[in-house]
């Protein structure tokens, strides 16, 4: 109401204590203890998958099968699998497939999804009601059956899983970013731009979009939970990269069969694997939206 | 907006959307290799019978002339024949669709009722050891792929403790699924699980955010007792918001039945869909996809009902 | 603390409320806050102690902390003892046994105070059975008799209404309903009628000061408006930094200031004049002179801006809601005019109209002498450039990620592009110097400063391209008086200086009359009336225009008590004439 702020009383924001945004942020995020959890867990794994491997050279090209699904020991910490590979050092290296096609797929996704529901938001009327619609089909046809169809039709390389995963999630953020749009265009400061002649453009690029920005990232952060998720079903559902190359998830629906042999060596580590992964990135979405204040998935 | 004309508009809504999905299933039939004459005649069919089916069937017609015969088909429903069942696919999905939605709507009750509860009990106690403690579960939960999660369980429980079957119960009916309960305990808790990790978020916030609303400082200063305020008020405000995003979570829920059901060899849609794809058995995929859609729709539509019959103020066209 | 004067009859005994010493601190992200220190206080039964102050005096604090409702990262130190239990350090459920039916609250927004998704009914009734053992038909049965008490009409049906069925107003009587339930003992209002229009202010005034009455209830009013405490309050209390800083008598306080924030906060209300009012006094002429006499002579040659017959609809069919219907004015270079109304009457509409951010249904709009329809998109961007605009919000009125610089510079980047940086900056300080900022302030974040900062900023901004047409929309409803004043002075001297014409929207009725020359009081979507200010605002010729200005509550008590007298036998002699 009008005049609210007139009476909000005892804890009004005296310009001396308000600390910079950022910093404030930061502070904000460093108190969810998760959050920062998640962070370590991501740095971890990156610096284990991509320097890793570096110091902890293994073969991962040739089949040895003088040396098939070893239990853990002194020579191979994490045993090997069913062709004789080390399976600590496919775990980096399946890693590495996973962590770059689920950022590449959840950053691709927040990018189509911020279009779209940027674009629909500001233009509102019934380009808005159309794009929507279509917004609402594609959530319609769940997103494993959609994979599922396209690995009967084809076996796509890195890039186009990255592309097929990238076009069936960006819809969730589309939405996001659409809510926002729609709140930012009545805010006053559009409005007062657009009164005094500013253009569509500058309201889109110098305001809108700027002030989306922490909502954007903090979708993104989810969507890349969720990418790396898919990845591994993308595996499960035979779409996945394909051998000798792997990734955590077609490590574990391989390894699902000799779980039943009792080799829990091969499923455990990438399971856990998963696990902590998506958990981190959840985690950090989590600290992310309570450090920028943005409100949207639970 | 009186709840007739609302219906109306609602389901013209998801009619558009649902005519939106068979245009993207008319797409993808149209983008397989050989395109819907080999959908129809089988993966044997030579160069020249595809020549002369699409001739015969109009399917060197523009494609929107096709995509309008392609409609009819459905309207009638046709959705073909499958390559490898040779059975019509409107009646294998009949056949199965029913087992499905029992397992879904099971998982989704279960979910529910565990999620619901939990969630409140984690907004009242904010930041403490039991917050934290069920927040990072259900972050683990949201984390793991439904197959692994489904194989720990049948390890545990079925092997290791041989407390539950690891098949899921078979046979051509919902009753003859329902006679086996025992079977379905592992099968319904590997697809409530991920529910109960987002639903407890859900929950958890909107009951945080319900419990700063000023109402419930009026009335605390009515004399109103905690728990009275808890269960009286902020429960089914909070429980509002919640009950709408139940609309957006069913595909989640149809998506996970699919994994589900082919870990746990269950007979619904989703094996069907899985093993369709396995054999590349067109017809079958593309008419799973389109009724999964139209079931999808259709939960979003209840939830958007049930939502209108919670609150009044969606019934007055409020929000 | 320099002034407390305190009446001797100060004893424990008698007091529903006693506060003493109280102190609240919070505890929040840039460290302890404290909010409130060494008040102390009384209310006797039966009578009115107003607790007034700006934004940030603390006073809703001590209204929260006598109820024991602070919130969660609040301390309490003193005594707040309400009917003999001391609040501070009383447990929850010693504090339920007490809340509702020794004390009770009304709050200051009635859109959020109930719960949406209960009968207004049960609300009633659950507060009635909170405290008494009756049957839940007994409770509701009762629940109708308080909603007739507080003067809705049907109270059978409305029991059965959600809030959001009922307005604003009806939403303040049922807050209301609830508070008097039990008979309490004690009544604290917390800005029980700012939220609300100035009729309906004036009703719930009324209905609070007849429950009083009847029932010998005590009244703790927290309010800013100087205008309700004359009309309500027996004795005042002056808080300023969390501290009180006068008490006395409402007479003494209001007209004979001891203190110099009270003097100064007192001097810095705009005070409406009124024509007769029983013959009492015309509100102190100030020093620089009412608005009537404003810069800018009589209206001559082409108006900046002009509506003629411009209606707005919204939606359609049937839920079509008609914002403006065949509204007319102009507005000429030189000249402020005001537009005012209570919410929902179409000023801001009219304001967005004006500004071209809303195409009219119906009407034309000439902006600087060209018709806004018939004007290419190029050519209307560049009329554009010479308007600028002030809206309400302090905080969503600047883009929080720029720099005070960059908003301000922001309308040269788009009519002055060709501008080298240094030229801009130079334009920049010129504006800031000449809304009285310091020039530093451009480096800073619009979050850094405070409401009032924040506005001369949006000013500005709108002025630094030398506009010829001023919109201000509520530019000061958020503020502070003291900070109010401040900003319409900036205005005002401007627009002596660049000689532009100025829309000015608001609710404040005394506000537009010192402010604006010529006035158009908008209802419903129409203009009921408009002319010169001097004229309209002191002999209205509408009665929708005097029962406005009739509500409106003067900050003299002596003159108020006359006013209200007056309107109530308005009131009355018009109900009868209704009912004949």
């Amino acid at each position: 109401m009008s005049s609210s702020l007139a009476s909000v009383d005892g804890l009004a924001a005296k310009p001396a204590q308000a600390a910079s945004g950022t910093r404030l942020a930061v502070r904000r995020f460093l108190r969810n203890r998760l959050a920062v959890v998640g962070l370590g867990v991501v740095v971890f794994f990156v610096l284990f998958c991509f320097v890793g491997p570096l110091i902890y050279s293994t073969d991962q090209t040739h089949t040895l099968l003088q040396q098939v699904n070893q239990s853990p020991s002194g020579a191979h910490w994490l045993g090997t699998d069913a062709v004789g590979h080390d399976e600590l050092g496919r775990l980096m290296y399946g890693g590495k497939v996973s962590l770059i096609v689920g950022l590449s797929a959840g950053v691709l996704a927040t990018v189509i999804g911020t279009l779209w529901g940027a674009a629909a938001g500001y233009a509102g009327g019934w380009v808005d009601a159309v794009m929507m619609r279509v917004v609402d089909a594609g959530i319609a046809i769940p997103a494993l059956f959609i994979l599922l169809v396209v690995s009967a039709i084809t076996t796509p390389d890195l890039t186009g899983l990255v592309l097929i995963l990238g076009l069936i999630s960006w819809l969730v953020p589309s939405r996001l970013v659409r809510a926002e749009t729609l709140t930012l265009k009545n805010r006053d400061f559009v409005l007062t731009l657009r009164a005094i002649g500013g253009t569509h453009a500058r309201a889109i690029i110098r305001h809108i979009l700027p002030n989306s920005v922490s909502t954007i990232i903090v979708a993104a952060t989810f969507q890349v939970a969720d990418a790396i998720l898919l990845v591994a079903y993308v595996s499960y559902l035979g779409l996945g990269v394909q051998p000798p190359s792997t990734d955590w998830g077609g490590m574990l629906s391989t390894g699902m069969t000799a779980a039943y042999s009792g080799y829990w060596w091969l499923i455990v580590p990438p399971g856990l694997a998963i696990i902590l992964v998506v958990w981190a990135f959840n985690a950090i979405g989590d600290g992310l939206r309570d450090a920028f204040d943005v409100r949207g998935r639970a | 907006m009186s709840t007739y004309s609302f219906l109306i508009r609602r389901v013209l809504q998801a009619l558009a959307v649902v005519l939106l999905v068979t245009v993207v299933v008319f797409c993808l039939l149209h983008a397989l290799p050989g395109g819907p004459a080999r959908g129809i005649l089988g993966p044997q069919a030579t160069a020249s019978q595809i020549t002369a089916f699409n001739h015969e069937q109009g399917l060197d017609k523009p494609l929107p002339v096709q995509y309008v015969y392609y409609l009819n088909q459905l309207i009638h429903g046709d959705l073909g024949m499958s390559y490898t069942l040779n059975e019509p696919v409107s009646q294998l999905i009949t056949e199965r669709l029913p087992k499905t939605l029992l397992l879904t709507v099971l998982s989704a009750v279960v979910g529910l009722l565990v999620a619901v509860p939990l969630g409140v009990w984690q907004a009242v106690r904010r930041n403490k050891p039991v917050d934290y403690v069920i927040t990072t579960l259900s972050f683990i939960a949201y984390s793991t792929p439904v197959y692994f999660l489904g194989l720990i369980l049948v390890l545990v429980f079925s092997q290791v403790l041989p407390w539950f079957p690891a098949q899921a119960p078979q046979g051509n009916s919902v009753l003859a699924v329902l006679s086996q309960p025992q079977g379905l305990v592992l099968p319904v808790v590997a697809g409530a699980a991920t529910m109960v990790a987002v639903f407890s978020r859900y929950m958890r916030s909107a009951t945080l955010e319900n419990l700063t609303e000023d109402y419930v400082r009026t009335a605390r200063a009515g004399g109103s007792r905690p728990r009275a305020i808890l269960t009286r008020h902020v429960f089914r405000n909070s429980l509002t918001p919640v009950v709408a995003m139940l609309g957006y979570y069913v595909p989640v829920l149809f998506g996970g039945a699919l994994v589900v059901e082919q870990l746990f060899n269950y007979p619904g849609m989703g094996l069907l869909f899985w093993t369709a794809a396995q054999s590349s058995d067109y017809p079958v995929l593309l008419g799973c996809v389109l009724v999964i859609s139209i079931a999808t729709v259709t939960g979003t539509l209840l939830a958007d009902v049930l939502q209108r019959v919670i609150d009044p103020r969606v019934k007055a066209g409020r929000s | 603390m320099s002034a407390v004067r305190r009446p001797a009859a100060d004893t424990l005994g008698g007091h529903i409320l006693d506060l003493d010493d109280l102190g609240v601190v919070f505890t929040t992200e840039t460290g302890p806050v404290q909010a409130v220190r060494g008040v102390s206080l009384h209310v006797a039964p039966g009578e009115t102690l107003a607790l007034v102050g700006e934004s940030g005096s603390g006073k809703s604090t001590v209204a929260l902390a006598a109820m024991g409702l602070l919130s969660g990262n609040a301390r309490a130190t003193g005594r707040a003892v309400v009917d003999g239990t001391d609040i501070v350090g009383a447990d929850e459920e010693r504090l339920s046994g007490l809340r509702g039916s020794t004390v009770s609250m009304v709050f200051q927004e009635p859109a959020t105070a109930l719960d949406p998704l209960t009968r207004v009914g049960k609300q009633i009734a659950e507060v009635i059975r909170n405290h008494r053992r009756v049957s839940a038909a007994d409770a509701a049965e009762r629940a109708v008799e308080l909603l007739r008490r507080v003067g809705i009409p049907e109270p059978e049906q409305r029991a059965r209404a959600y809030p959001f069925q009922l307005s604003g107003g009806q939403r303040q009587r049922v807050v209301i309903a609830m508070a008097i339930a039990n008979e309490p003992a004690l009544l604290i209002a917390d800005e029980p009628t700012t939220a609300l229009d100035v009729t309906v202010q004036a009703e719930i005034l009324d209905l609070l000061r007849r429950l009083a009455e009847e029932t010998g209830t005590g009244v703790l009013l927290v309010t800013h408006n100087m205008g309700v405490v004359a009309d309500f309050a027996d004795r005042v209390a002056v808080m300023y930094q969390g501290a009180i800083v006068e008490t006395g008598p409402v007479e003494d306080v209001l007209l004979r200031p001891s203190h110099d924030y009270t003097k100064r906060l007192l001097s810095a209300v705009p005070r409406l004049s009124v024509a007769e009012a029983g013959g009492t006094a015309r509100a102190d002429e100030r020093a620089d002179g009412p608005g009537a006499d404003a810069p800018g002579a009589a209206p001559a040659g082409q108006p900046a801006v002009e509506l003629t017959d411009v209606s707005v609809v919204f939606g359609r069919g049937k839920q079509a809601v008609h914002a403006l219907k065949g509204v007319s004015f102009a507005v000429h270079p030189g000249e402020t005019l005001g537009l005012v109304g209570e919410s929902g009457s179409g000023k801001s509409t009219a304001s967005r109209v004006a500004l071209g951010l809303i195409a009219p249904t119906a009407g034309s709009v000439t902006l600087f002498g060209a018709d806004l329809a018939r004007t290419r998109a190029r050519a209307r961007r560049a009329l554009r450039a010479g308007i600028g605009v002030v809206l309400q919000d302090p905080v969503a009125s600047l883009d929080a990620r720029m720099t005070v610089g960059e908003c301000v510079a922001e309308p040269l980047r788009i009519h002055r592009g060709r501008l080298s940086g240094r030229e801009r900056e130079s334009l920049v300080a010129a504006v800031l110097d000449r809304v009285r900022l310091p020039r530093e302030v451009a480096r800073r974040t619009p979050r850094e400063l405070s409401g009032g900062q924040r506005q001369r900023v949006s000013l500005a901004r709108a002025l630094v391209l030398e506009p010829r047409l001023l919109v201000a929309d509520e530019p000061t409803s958020a503020l502070d008086v003291s900070v109010q004043e401040a900003v319409l002075e900036v205005i005002r001297e401007l627009q002596e200086e660049l000689g532009f014409a100025c829309l000015f929207v608001s609710h404040d009725l005394a506000v537009v009359q010192q402010f604006a020359r010529r006035v158009v009081v908008m209802r419903a979507g129409r203009a009921e009336e408009q002319g010169l200010t001097s004229a309209t605002l002191l002999h209205p010729e509408t009665d929708y225009t005097r029962r406005l200005l009739a509500a409106v509550p003067v900050p003299d008590p002596v003159v108020q008590r006359g006013r209200r007298a007056e309107r109530l036998a308005t009131l009355a002699a018009g109900r009868t004439e209704e009912q004949g």
